[in-house]
């Protein structure tokens, strides 16, 4: 994984940037899959994954904010939430990818990606929660509409983004 | 069948066309906050107008300005319903379950829903009069002052650079595997979840296998041609401004502040 030049990395970045904007536009074909399958989350996993942490941050911050300027989607009303949950998708898909070494490449993914989910959906619960959200509902109704369908995305992607890692 | 993007640079030459790309990012925010702040009648009618005038002025066809609320329809819908039906249990119409529908949620909807519209006809407006390359110099121009604090912006705004220009490429491409998955009997449209779930395996593995290869050859290419990510870049030296993007400007600023301070 270190012997990506940084040219390189730049560029899968930038790939993964653009699928930030196209892979929801293809899940368009899917009634009702853009929502349960957050397709957006998977080129922020992989970039953290394969390039690092400050590109998978780069990526995770950019991405959502580029998809909403092209198609309008994710709506600023949301923006801000999903800035804040893919760049700590990115940021800990790297660092963890980075720190986690039980010499079996597919754990170390396993553990770095679901790792990354599960902190990336807790720190945007909580600022949600905290900071952007206005409607008042209850711990237990916010909480269920939250985290709920991040299970549906967390056993998709768990599917597969090691199956693009490992083809 | 052919999926097309809404946001991509039709060339022309309009007024709008015409102005600096810095000039037109930051004329984009200034609106974007103006109508973000919109919460009256008499500010919904300024924003609706400024937009259909910016519409005009760009040349832009009507379909095209409103292409991307096309496909959000089903979300602006959602949320309309959503405000309408739980914003504000006071002085509701009538309580049922939990539904409790009231005239402030009618309007909270109706303030998120132009709200949304006119963000995204205006990142319309900006992205089909700006060419991509120009984009990416006015994010670079704008994010210079971030590289005082150690950040490397001109590889930033190279790598949102190739993002942009690989989007429509990639569009077109997931748009074929789409057909050929459904040729080779993919059931995207199945009601069944198990069946919809089976269907994004073929169409997302293919989609970033192509993606990575491409990054592949372009990285390969950039590497040969001698590019290094830490070269000092050449800065444009060209920023004088015209009048018509001074007027730009200060339009766009007076409608900011009206909007935050008399609507």
């Amino acid at each position: 994984m270190n012997q990506i030049s940084i040219t390189k990395k730049s560029i899968i970045a930038a790939v993964c940037l653009a699928l930030c904007v196209v892979l929801p536009q293809a899940f368009h074909a899917i009634p009702n899959a853009g929502s349960i399958y957050s397709p957006m989350h998977i080129p922020v996993l992989l970039c953290g994954l394969i390039c690092g942490w400050p590109f998978g941050l780069l990526v995770g911050i950019l991405g959502p904010i580029l998809s909403s300027l092209f198609t309008g989607m994710p709506p600023v009303a949301v923006l801000p939430t999903m800035v804040v949950e893919l760049a700590i998708y990115g940021l800990m898909a790297g660092l963890l990818s980075h720190l986690i070494r039980t010499k079996k490449l597919a754990l170390d993914l396993y553990i770095s990606l679901i790792g990354a989910m599960l902190t990336g959906r807790v720190v945007a619960g909580i600022v949600r929660a905290f900071i952007f959200s206005r409607v008042q509902v209850t711990m237990k109704a916010g909480a269920t509409s939250y985290f709920v369908p991040a299970f549906l995305e967390l056993s998709s992607n768990s599917y597969l983004s090691p199956r693009l890692f490992m083809p | 069948m052919t999926q097309t993007l809404t946001g991509i640079y039709l060339p022309g030459n309009t007024f709008i066309h015409r102005l600096d790309a810095r000039v037109k990012f930051f004329s984009f925010f200034a609106l974007v906050i103006a109508t973000l702040f919109t919460n009256s009648w008499g500010g919904y009618l300024v924003m609706g107008v400024i937009s259909l005038v910016l519409i005009y002025v760009s040349k832009l066809r009507f379909s095209q300005a409103i292409g991307s609320l096309g496909m959000m329809k089903w979300f602006l819908v959602i949320i309309f319903l959503m405000n309408l039906m739980f914003f504000s249990p006071e002085n509701a119409w009538f309580s049922w379950w939990f539904f409790t529908p009231s005239y402030a949620g009618f309007l909270q909807a109706i303030n998120i829903v132009f709200r949304v519209s006119v963000v995204v006809i205006l990142s319309n407006i900006l992205n089909t009069s700006t060419p991509p390359i120009e984009l990416t110099r006015a994010m670079e121009a704008l994010l210079r002052p971030l590289s005082y604090l150690g950040l490397p912006t001109g590889q930033i705004a190279m790598i949102i650079s190739v993002a942009i220009q690989f989007i429509p490429t990639l569009t077109m491409e997931s748009d074929q595997i789409r057909k050929a998955q459904i040729a080779r009997g993919a059931r995207f449209e199945s009601r069944k979840l198990t069946e919809k779930a089976a269907a994004i395996g073929p169409l997302v593995v293919p989609i970033f296998l192509s993606a990575f290869r491409r990054a592949d050859e372009l990285a390969l290419a950039m590497e040969a041609r001698g590019y290094r990510s830490s070269q000092k870049k050449q800065v444009n030296k060209n920023v004088k401004l015209s009048s018509a993007d001074a007027f730009a400007i200060f339009a766009s600023l007076v409608v900011c502040i009206f909007q935050i301070y008399f609507l």
